[in-house]
């Protein structure tokens, strides 16, 4: 049961911090994060048994509504916790910047700011421990509406268009998932996860079509640069890591339940998800705002996860993985975007970029964790990538006909480090235009070191060790799985 | 208590860099930091002799995932506890030389953390077993060579940088900053990793294991079949060349001296690029491919490393002829000396377990006679402020340690008889020679070519910085104390190396095959190429082909100019057409104007004006009355 109070502590701070003054709400608001962070590291320590707390039970087609806590939970919990702890810490001076910088009233602002702050993130740690859909489809459409707002009121450029872009984008996202969800509810007479038997063809196909607009993959990728750039900064540093790998983690537990859908496409799925990839891996090089470009970038680690999705019981242990180390790398980075947005005075354009690490060799040193974890090099993302690779092999084999695939996964990876080095050189090295070293806040770059070495620690024991046993002994997931 | 071992030595090096990475604002505490940094790697020192003097052989395995057979396995043996020796000393050596060297730069913190970082990386990928923690060491090599190359990021200073300024061949300039050395190097080293990784995963998948000793190479070939092992073999081989720069993944080692010298000497002698080769040795130590003939397409697989070895070899010493930068022209000939390592260890598929030793003694010879040259230049271009080859007989005399060392260093490591290299050389000329039965007789030819070419390129180094060189413009030979003793301690390990080649077991073949004819021949021809290069270091009537050698025959433009135009123009279709057309379509011009269009349609019938209200009645009573008329006339 103390799960569930450590689970209560951010939403009863949501009520609590608009009351305080920034600087208290912002520290409540990254303990009300910190506490669960740590409940969860002690249960993947040192509790291997998953377990569920009941809250309530509806009448068919609901069910059970029930909080689930299994390990995929956990390993999405604990991302989710650490990234919103760590970027609430950084969104301190920044947010204060932004409200200044529009000549807004800071203190009464930032009331606003918190509250729905809070609000998304929380939603989204419930969301990865609901345990049946609806209450799941419920916490999905809190993140898009906090969101939402969060864009609409504090974003950049035409804030105002790109808010109800994403809107639109993502309502549709969420209705598709809900007709597929309304017809499972039907077929099944529940939404209890634990309950359900099948899902079929063309639910998984509204659910489908829905979590790729979300995830997103190439097609309707084309909201993503728009919200990801124009966000506030902070809210890009949750959206991206966080919010659009839900979408997998949905596709994940819908696998869990039938995996039907993608056992019967999973050649077209899987090329079109490398495919997808490759081509945002390519777009990034291409552009010029620091912010699109990593949503660019976003895209194509999106791709990742549906490729893991398609691999097999190793390719799912991938696929959280990958959320993971997604998750830590790009926090780090759209903070440290947003770290050189505070302190060049708005400055996002990287042709003017060059030599800053000059200035800001704290803020250039954390990017470079920030990539690290996207090319999975010496992250916990190495794991990652280590078991998507191994799906590969178990799925399609080493031999000539298998080639083809083997090839473009390899090519896939290979992209994410290519763009991410080539990035850190045009924006942080080269001659550069002012070697005065810059004073700046310790928000803009502790926490975001406090997220790299945790994400280099999760690649060694005893945090790897746990985890990835955790996962391996989930039904479904590695050696727990059956081999396609 | 042996984990004790391998922890403190694995991590004394990171963790003694800690402090001064913290304290990279205190101009005090990094001047005073270092010291704390090089006794870490002493600490490894330490380590790398206990074990090589007190541990037993044999696998030191402690519980990572067990479940999943991925495992901290530590290997001592011949190998192992050998190159963790060399590994550890020859970075301890460089690193006290680094203590004068560093002296003033502009961001120590960086420098040392990475520098110790590579050491400990290196160590890790010496002594583990496990193909996975071998892999995180191989990455920590990765990331650490490019923090290093590219150290001097601010590419503000040409004596960093790798090439003329300002010389361009069509509509390339060849001259290399440091931000993109170190670029170059990760993203070369990248398009290797990935595939050796591929190739690690397929091991744990079939062999059903991921510790080198363990596996049952045999049966593993045998399940994945002919085209399964060549793909296996090929994908691990992409991490192992693009590591050790073998053709034609060489140019990021050029580049790659844009790195502080101690890096480049680090980097070349024991660790990075001999890690590709080292990797190769252990791996062909344990599949004796000798007991595996029988398995089909192993062999076209290792005719393959050793022709690519053996032209890397022929290549990188004829680009180095040609050149003129003391340090890319070392860089050049290691890439040589790499590919011979390759070869010879390559040919124990036919040799046996002879030639993968020869291999190894010749790295380990190589390792120390390279850093000690490296450690040489480094002084070189501080006196003399330019990383171009020149000082003469009058300046070799200020700086006798120095010329000393470079001496000592290049008349033992190209082969002349009776000095270090030459037992080990004779090795690899029987190898070779075991070849022609195989083979034919190209292998041996194109080795002795490779050693002559690479005997009369080392002569013209020492010729043309102490001996015949243009007198310096820039003069400052005082001082530089740690850096004397960096170097001279680096070269006094090649005469241990030479009593160790005659005293010990293993080696007693080397003297062996010293004294056979073919050998007694290529060492004397060796001998006189040193000094015909001695003599006359620069021949004018070969300088267009020097000029063409020294560009690495135009491999630049494969780097530089096809690959990136290629990509640019598949990210500009991309990004200009992909995403902009479908931009267009869902967000700025099709659907919002399909929505605007349709609500403005409809909005207009709302306007309230009677006429257009009559002229929408008459027109669907037209419509209607067309319709019924049709319908109508079918009837």
């Amino acid at each position: 049961m103390s799960m569930l109070y450590f689970l209560l502590l951010p939403l009863i701070v949501v009520c609590i911090a608009p009351l305080l003054t920034p600087k208290k709400a912002t520290y409540l608001s990254s303990l009300a994060f910190i506490v669960p962070f740590f409940s969860i590291l002690y249960s993947l320590l040192f509790k291997s048994e998953p377990f569920v707390i009941p809250l309530m039970t509806f009448s068919p087609p609901i069910g059970e509504i029930y909080l689930n806590f299994d390990f995929i939970s956990h390993a999405f919990g604990l991302t989710i916790c650490l990234v919103s702890a760590m970027v609430a810490l950084f969104a301190l001076p920044y947010m204060k910047h932004r409200f200044e910088e529009m000549e807004r009233n800071v203190e009464s602002e930032f009331r606003k700011y918190i509250f729905l702050y809070d609000l998304y993130a929380a939603s989204m740690l419930w969301l990865v421990y609901s345990g049946n859909l609806i209450l799941l489809y419920v916490f999905l459409e809190i993140t898009l509406i906090t969101a939402f707002l969060l864009i609409y009121s504090y974003g950049y450029g035409n804030r105002r268009w790109v808010g109800l872009l994403y809107l639109i984008w993502c309502a549709v996202a969420g209705v598709l998932t809900l007709a597929g969800f309304i017809i499972i509810a039907f077929d099944n007479n529940t939404l209890a996860l634990d309950a359900l038997k099948n899902v079929g063809m063309l639910a998984w196909a509204f659910i489908f079509v829905g979590m790729l607009i979300e995830l997103p993959v190439l097609g309707p990728h084309v909201w993503l640069p728009w919200a990801h750039a124009e966000a506030p900064t902070p809210v890009s540093a949750l959206l991206s890591p966080l919010t659009v790998g839900l979408a997998g983690y949905v596709l994940l537990r819908i696998y869990l339940v039938d995996p039907i859908f993608i056992d019967t496409y999973r050649i077209p799925i899987l090329a079109y998800a490398i495919f997808s990839s490759i081509y945002a891996g390519f777009s990034v090089f291409k552009q010029t705002d620091f912010k699109r470009l990593l949503a660019y970038s976003t895209v194509s680690q999106m791709g990742y996860m549906l490729v893991a999705l398609c691999l097999g019981p190793f390719g799912l242990i991938g696929l959280v993985i990958q959320y993971m180390s997604h998750a830590f790398g790009k926090s780090i980075l759209f903070s440290s975007a947003g770290g050189i947005i505070a302190v060049h005075h708005g400055l996002r354009d990287i042709n003017k970029m060059g030599g800053l690490h000059d200035s800001i060799p704290t803020i250039s040193n954390a990017a470079v964790f920030g990539f690290l974890n996207l090319g999975g090099v010496l992250t916990v993302g190495m794991l990652g990538e280590f078991f998507i690779l191994r799906g590969v092999i178990d799925t399609f084999g080493v031999t000539t006909r298998s080639l083809p695939i083997i090839l473009a996964v390899i090519f896939m990876f290979i992209l994410s480090v290519w763009y991410g080095f080539y990035t850190i050189r045009k924006v942080f090295y080269g001659k550069p235009k002012d070697t005065k070293r810059l004073e700046i806040s310790r928000y803009f770059y502790v926490p975001l070191f406090i997220i790299g070495i945790l994400s280099v620690l999760l690649l060694f024991p005893p945090l790897s060790t746990a985890l990835i046993q955790g996962l391996n002994a989930m039904p479904g997931l590695g050696l727990g799985g059956v081999m396609p | 208590m042996n984990e004790w071992v391998f922890l403190l030595l694995l991590l004394a090096p990171v963790v003694s860099s800690i402090p001064i990475a913290l304290a990279y604002k205190s101009k005090e505490w990094t001047e005073k930091l270092p010291y704390l940094s090089v006794l870490g790697i002493f600490v490894s020192v330490l380590m790398s002799l206990h074990i090589f003097f007190a541990l037993e052989e044999g696998p030191y395995p402690y519980d990572w995932i067990p479940e999943l057979g991925i495992n901290f396995v530590f290997m001592v043996d011949y190998l192992s506890s050998y190159m963790g020796v060399i590994t550890a000393v020859i970075a301890f050596f460089i690193a006290i030389y680094g203590l004068d060297y560093m002296k003033g730069d502009y961001r120590p913190s960086w420098y040392w953390f990475f520098f110790n970082l590579f050491t400990a990386s290196m160590l890790l990928v010496v002594y583990s077993d496990n193909l996975l923690l071998l892999f995180i060491g191989w990455e920590g090599l990765g990331a650490a060579s490019w923090g290093l190359i590219g150290h001097w990021f601010r590419d503000d200073d040409e004596i960093a940088y790798v090439g003329k300024t300002g010389r361009k061949v069509g509509p390339l300039e060849l001259s290399w900053p440091p931000s993109f050395g170190g670029w170059r190097a990760i993203s070369t080293i990248r398009f290797g990793d990935v595939p050796m990784f591929f190739a690690i995963a397929a091991i744990w998948v079939f062999a059903g294991n991921l510790n080198i000793s363990e596996i049952e190479w045999g049966t593993l070939f045998a399940t994945i079949g002919a085209a399964g092992t060549v793909i296996l073999l090929l994908c691990l081989l992409m991490g192992l060349f693009t590591k050790s720069a073998q053709v034609p993944f060489s140019e990021w080692l050029m580049t790659a001296m844009t790195g502080p010298t101690t890096v480049s000497a680090l980097l070349h002698s024991a660790t990075m690029v001999a890690a590709g080769a080292f990797v190769f040795i252990k791996i062909t130590w344990y599949i004796e491919p000798w007991t595996l003939h029988g398995v089909p397409g192993l062999e076209s697989v290792y005719i393959l490393v050793l022709f690519v070895g053996l032209i890397s070899g022929l290549y990188g010493a004829l680009a180095g002829s040609g050149m003129h930068e003391r340090k890319v022209l070392l860089a050049a000939t290691t890439m040589s000396s790499i590919g011979l390592m390759f070869a010879a260890a390559a040919a124990s598929f036919w040799v046996g377990h002879f030639a993968v030793l020869v291999a190894f003694w010749y790295m380990a010879v190589h390792a120390f006679a390279k850093a000690s040259l490296f450690l040489v230049s480094g002084h070189l271009i501080h006196a003399t402020h330019s990383r171009f080859l020149c000082g003469g007989l009058e300046f070799g005399k200020k700086m006798k340690p120095a010329f000393i060392v470079t001496i000592i260093a290049t008349t033992f490591l190209v082969g002349m008889p009776p000095l270090t290299a030459y037992w080990v050389k004779s090795g690899m000329d029987e190898v070779m020679e075991h070849l022609i039965h195989d083979l034919g007789i190209v292998p041996l030819v194109l080795l002795i070519l490779t050693s002559l070419v690479y005997s009369g390129l080392l002569a013209k180094f020492l010729s043309l910085n102490f001996i015949k060189g243009e007198k310096p413009h820039h003069e400052h030979v005082e001082g530089g104390g740690l850096m004397k003793l960096g170097y001279v301690m680096m070269v006094s390990v090649l005469f241990l190396l030479a009593y160790l080649i005659f005293t010990s077991e293993e080696t007693a073949e080397f003297i062996h095959a010293g004294m056979a004819e073919v050998s007694i021949i290529v060492g004397i021809l060796i001998l006189l190429a040193y000094v015909v290069g001695l003599v006359k270091p620069r021949i004018a009537a070969l300088s267009r082909l020097g000029t063409f050698f020294s560009d690495r025959m135009y491999l630049p433009f494969v780097n530089d100019y096809i690959l990136p135009k290629t990509g640019f123009f598949v990210s500009h279709i991309v990004n200009e057409y992909g995403n902009r057309g479908i931009d267009g379509f869902f967000n700025t011009k099709v659907m919002p104007g399909l929505f605007g269009g349709i609500s403005k349609g409809i909005r207009r019938i709302q306007v309230g004006g009677l006429t257009a209200y009559v002229k929408i009645v008459l027109g669907l009573v037209m419509i209607f009355l067309i319709i019924a008329s049709i319908g109508g006339m079918g009837l």
